[in-house]
């Protein structure tokens, strides 16, 4: 028989057409493929969150193959000699051998736990590009909502993975949750009883919360991410307005082949912060803080960055204690009110707010368009007082260190932390408000004037003027016609109206050509420089 | 190859006959693109004559960065390989051992990010394309035959027309549903509040409770278990003691821990003078000592930060504060119960013991505190 | 200018606690004027008073009367005639003994520039030997502890077992306001447990010893000489030798709040650059 020639170029297309034939893939990948994305950087705040959960997948299953979940007493004997002999935790033991005889484990350790912070630091940071320019209004309030539940459940997760070490500082979080949970009304002894299957600490938590920090809460992390991408991916992007671009349609790069190979590039720069930062700084020095005993604490405990603003909540409080006189007597601790309805509410409340806004506004329309934050000033001032106010509470979660390293008294720290709290976020309100208005202000005012040319006329009459370029075509007595306000960037120097090449590449603001850059689009865009006459019309 | 809206493409324009055979890929893509109403606008190369001279220096850019990505990628394996990695105290070359993986791998990764990058912003063609995006609503046919065909479902199994099954259905499947959460509920549930073998429940006991040491007093201990004389504490001294019994020192005494504090005379006699006038913490002073419990009453931090010449007590998970000479009321953060005071006493051989255990619940608070 | 004026006291709040060297100077100079006034002072009251003077220095030792001398120069407008205290100004140093004047002179804590919450670590004004006559003063004056003579750091090579159980002492006894890294941390009202990275040996059992400030005394009783040279060693060995293995930054060992500034400061910004230079036009 004779041997047919082998035909090595035909072999994907062969392959893919026996896939085609069992899967009909070909109609359904296509329009994957076929998918615009608009570019702009502050859409790309939320990969970070979405590449360093990648790098938290990896570089945990690494730490799982040493690490071991039991809280079984054992004496160390391994390399550290500054802890050998000391009778520990096998949990602990276990860190510690991850973090000193596993060739390169300490890095593992490391970079797992820079990627925790920085996924929730991302997630921040994307929560508010969100916010500020109204993405998240219909038809996105779900994925709005996801994305707060996505940073409760990592909030979760980093404080599980917080406590699995056993060592001195995560006991003391521990033993803060135990607290926290004891302080619920009427249910509070029983819920901490049932979750630490006894008095604390007991033997048990470490592994169960090892098992909700491996399986559960990454289950519903992995499971919500992915409703949140795939919504993202049906419902398309949303973008900003400017040429061409509408309430009904994307204007971007397609999926390939470029946007995705950019993508891929990002992932590996996350990728390649993660690793510097865990190469460069100490995270988390477990052998320090020894292995947890109820009686050693250390000052300046605090726990993760995410976790610090409601810990300072609970500093700031008041020793408010609610006392009901009936029977025995019982209690509300003053705990109860910071720690568990305050969580509470500072991450169910925010959910809401999609259809709060547009409920207020009776807006029941999609958009597609974003705002800018100054076109919608309330929104604006609201988010900056939210922002105040987390931002001051999480400061009070680190006032010990604050107060000893700047020298300031503690006590004044936290009366600062609680008159602050009530005044600043209001403040930030009106600040932001008026901020957005004399930003309003001002892009109208070029709109209807034209940029300031810097150049100086003196009239006839003795009096001194600054040449302004209208934006827009002048009418017969010179007068610029108005321009209406697009929603996006108005000039406001006549570099960007490309009255002079550009000294450096643009880098914050990508120079882009005047062609591209009309104002408004019910005008058409401005002549390029070549054949734009000599500035002439002066107001 | 170089598209502008001159040409006429995209959404809106005429299907081309996919079968002729003059298509070049270029156009196959763009029709594809078409028919998921894409119109691709601009698709230009960044580079009008190919192999400019910039293009080629661009592509060397890219290589170099491959190149010196792989080079750091050996850096790593030759670290991570040969370099000594087990701890050594003081300045060893084992503490350069993570910081080496940190640099070499976070650079490799940087430099194929840069790479990869590069090539998209600059090799690939620069490109706008728009998509209609198709407005959320379905149209009404589709709502009137999806609405019709569920309320069909229902009509069919007809539940609204038949009570019975309908009562059948809530009583029968609702002891399954519980049937699921029984096992996790009642798996984890621990009554707090039940006995311990014939003593009170352990949340409101402590180790120097006498019941655990056969009804004799506890001594107060050293965390290795040797017991204290009162002239092992100097004047304006603190040490944290443990209950003297079998493991009195671990975590399964984590309530116990105590704080013994012998105070100066004059603030001792400040210190008497509040504890007698108080109804619990009478007769618990010994001479110009005091014992309290470490444990804080806000959120259950060992509250160990005594400053001997103000007779505070802070914690430092929350900045609560107790004054000693006050029966360690809180004078300052969110606690607002003060500490819980070990009456103390010596015993036949001169150590320290408790008198008693606690006279009131020691640690933070919660609902049904007595 | 002396670092009493406004100025001075508004950028207080940013300068570590490690003197800069332009205020130490300043802070040197003030103290040399007020040594000059004191010695002045001093000098008048010596004329005045010779019967007393007499009478006190007759018991004492050689260098216990350079010590009495230096004490009539600089501590007495605070610390009373005969160190017997002046109310509102300064204690009583009678039975602190030689290991208290040792840490407050030897650590430049004494002579303090003005009353504040806390006396600050600064550069010493007397040389060691003045601080040995100092000491040798008060301590013939009431008696008290004293630091002892020998090595106080164990020789971890003789003895392994010391670095490990110095380690368990230190994390029972100190870390509650010096932490774990022994980087120090904040008291009530203005007070503070200073960083233990650059105190000595001597420095940090003296401290034990007499219990400076506010800090609670840990007599021979409650930790034992040789526990207390384990702690030493512990500090001395693992907190102030050691390299941190995991980075080449160790953040100040502050914990989770240098660590959260490092995410935002050094990672997000990083990040957001990179995004900038992906989604610029090219």
């Amino acid at each position: 028989m004779k041997r047919r020639k082998f035909d090595l170029a035909s072999v994907p297309g062969k392959a893919a057409k026996g896939v085609d034939e069992r899967y009909q893939v070909a109609t359904p990948l296509r329009g994957l493929l076929n998918k615009v994305f608009p570019d702009h950087w502050s859409f790309l705040l939320g990969e970070i969150a979405l590449f360093s959960f990648i790098v938290l997948l990896l570089s945990g299953v690494f730490l799982t193959l040493f690490f071991d979940p039991s809280m079984k007493e054992v004496a160390y004997d391994g390399s550290y000699t500054a802890l050998r002999g000391t009778e520990m935790s096998a949990a602990y033991e276990s860190s510690l051998h991850l973090s000193f005889e596993v060739r390169g484990g300490l890095f593992m350790r490391q970079m797992h736990h820079w990627a925790a912070l920085l996924f929730m630091a991302a997630i921040v940071v994307h929560m508010a590009r969100v916010f500020f320019t109204g993405a998240f209004r219909k038809p996105r309030e779900a994925n709005w909502a996801i994305g707060i539940a996505l940073f409760l459940l990592g909030f979760l997760a980093g404080f599980t993975g917080y406590s699995l070490p056993d060592d001195g500082l995560s006991g003391t979080g521990l033993r803060i949750a135990s607290a926290i949970m004891l302080s619920i009304p009427v249910v509070g002894t029983w819920l901490s009883a049932s979750i630490f299957g006894g008095e604390f600490p007991g033997e048990l938590i470490i592994g169960r919360f090892y098992i909700a920090h491996v399986l559960l809460i990454p289950g519903g992390l992995l499971a919500l991410i992915s409703v949140h991408l795939g919504l993202v991916f049906a419902q398309k992007h949303t973008q900003w307005p400017g040429p061409g671009r509408t309430n009904s349609n994307v204007v971007g790069e397609r999926m390939f082949p470029r946007y995705a190979l950019k993508q891929g590039g990002f992932f590996m720069t996350v990728f390649g912060v993660i690793a510097l930062l865990a190469g460069l700084f100490q995270i988390n020095p477990i052998w320090l803080f020894g292995p947890y005993r109820a009686s050693e604490v250390s000052s300046g405990s605090q726990p993760d960055w995410y976790v610090m603003f409601m810990d300072g909540l609970v500093r700031l409080m008041p020793a408010w204690q609610i006392d009901l006189p009936i029977g025995d007597g019982y209690v509300i601790p003053p705990l109860f009110w910071p720690a568990v309805v305050g969580l509470g509410a500072l991450t169910t409340v925010p959910m809401f707010y999609p259809w709060i806004e547009a409920r207020r506004l009776k807006d029941t329309r999609s958009h597609h368009l974003l705002q800018r934050p100054r076109d919608a000033p309330e929104r604006t001032g609201l988010g900056a007082m939210a922002f105040t106010f987390f931002i001051v509470a999480t400061l009070s979660g680190g006032n010990d260190v604050i107060a000893d390293k700047f020298h300031i008294s503690l006590n004044a720290m936290t009366w600062a932390g609680r008159i602050g709290m009530v005044i600043l976020p209001p403040l930030a309100y009106y600040l932001a408000v008026r901020i957005c208005l004399g930003l309003q202000q001002h892009d109208r005012e070029v709109l209807a004037h034209g940029v300031e040319t810097g150049i100086i006329k003196r009239l006839p009459d003795g009096r001194f003027v600054e040449v302004h370029q209208p934006l827009s075509p002048v009418d017969d007595h010179g007068h610029p016609l108005p321009l209406d306000y697009a929603g996006w960037v108005v000039p406001k120097k006549m570099n960007r109206l490309g009255a002079l090449a550009p000294a450096v590449k643009g880098f914050f603001f990508p120079v882009e050509k005047p062609v591209e850059a009309p104002v408004s689009p019910a005008v058409p865009p401005l002549a390029s420089r070549e054949d734009r006459e000599e500035i002439t019309s002066g107001r | 190859m170089t598209v502008t809206k001159n040409d006429q493409h995209g959404a809106g324009t005429e299907p081309v006959d996919l079968s002729d055979p003059r298509l070049s890929r270029f156009e196959i893509v763009r029709e594809g693109a078409r028919r998921d109403d894409i119109e691709i606008v601009t698709y230009e190369s960044q580079f009008p004559t190919p192999n400019s001279k910039a293009e080629k220096r661009i592509e060397r850019t890219i290589a170099l960065m491959f190149l010196l990505a792989g080079l750091l990628g050996l850096v790593f394996l030759a670290a991570y390989i040969f370099w000594p990695w087990e701890f050594e105290l003081g300045h060893a070359r084992s503490d350069y051992y993570t910081p080496i993986l940190g640099i070499s791998l976070g650079l490799a990764l940087l430099a194929i990010g840069f790479a990869i990058l590069t090539w998209a912003k600059k090799l690939l063609p620069h490109e706008v394309s728009i998509q209609d995006r198709h407005e959320g609503r379905s149209t009404d046919e589709d709502r009137q035959i999806t609405g019709q065909t569920l309320l069909f479902t229902v009509d069919e199994l007809g539940i609204q027309r038949r009570p019975l099954l309908k009562g059948a259905i809530a009583l029968g499947l609702a002891p399954i549903g519980l049937v699921a959460a029984a096992p996790l509920v009642g798996g984890l549930i621990k009554n707090p509040h039940k006995p311990d073998r014939g003593q009170d429940p352990p949340m409101f006991r402590t180790g120097f409770d006498p019941v655990a040491n056969q009804g004799r007093p506890v001594r107060l201990t050293h965390e290795d278990g040797t017991p204290i004389r009162p002239e092992d504490i100097s004047v304006g001294g603190q040490i944290t003691v443990f209950p003297g019994v079998p493991h009195g020192a671990t975590n399964e005494y984590a309530d116990s821990p105590t704080l013994l504090i012998q105070l100066r005379a004059d603030d001792a006699a400040v210190a008497r003078k509040a504890s007698e006038e108080d109804e619990r913490n009478k007769g618990a002073m010994w001479g110009n000592y005091v014992a309290f419990s470490k444990i804080c009453t806000h959120a259950g931090c060992p509250a160990s930060l005594y400053e001997q010449q103000t007779n505070r007590l802070l914690c430092p998970c929350h900045q609560s504060q107790f004054l000693i000479t006050e029966n360690a009321r809180p004078i300052f953060g969110p606690a607002s119960r003060r500490l819980p005071m070990l009456p103390i006493t010596v015993d036949d051989e001169g150590y320290f013991v408790a008198a008693s255990d606690y006279r009131e619940t020691v640690g933070p608070d919660f609902w049904e505190r007595p | 200018m002396t670092s009493d004026t406004p100025a001075g006291r508004r950028f207080r709040v940013f300068t570590r606690r490690r003197s800069a060297p332009s205020r130490a100077r300043r802070r040197i100079g003030a103290a040399v004027r007020m040594l000059a006034a004191l010695a002045l002072a001093g000098g008048v009251y010596t004329a005045f008073a010779p019967g007393a003077s007499a009478e006190d220095t007759r018991q004492l030792s050689g260098a216990a009367q350079e010590g009495k001398a230096l004490f009539d120069n600089s501590c007495i407008s605070c610390h009373g005639r005969n160190a017997e205290g002046v109310e509102g100004r300064g204690p009583s140093l009678i039975g602190v003994g030689s290991a208290s004047v040792e840490f407050q002179v030897g650590t430049g804590r004494m002579p303090m520039t003005r009353q504040e919450a806390q006396a600050e670590k600064k550069p010493p004004q007397f040389n060691e030997a003045q601080t040995k006559q100092l000491g040798q003063y008060i301590q013939e004056l009431g008696g008290g502890p004293q630091l002892p003579s020998g090595s106080l750091v164990e020789d971890i090579e003789q003895n392994p077992e010391a670095l490990a159980r110095g380690g368990e002492l230190f994390r029972i006894n100190c870390t509650s306001c010096h932490s774990f890294g022994g980087a120090g941390g904040a008291l009530s009202s203005g007070k503070f447990a200073p960083s233990l990275h650059s105190a000595s040996a001597e420095e940090i059992y003296a401290a034990m010893l007499t219990g400076p400030q506010n800090m609670p005394v840990f007599g021979d009783n409650e930790i034992t000489p040789e526990q207390k040279r384990q702690i030493i060693t512990y500090v001395t060995q693992q907190l102030q030798e050691d390299k941190d293995p995991g980075g080449l930054f160790n953040l100040g060992r502050y914990g989770p709040v240098t660590e959260g500034l490092a995410i935002f400061l050094v990672g997000i910004t990083l990040l957001v650059f990179a995004t900038l230079w992906i989604a610029g036009k090219s």
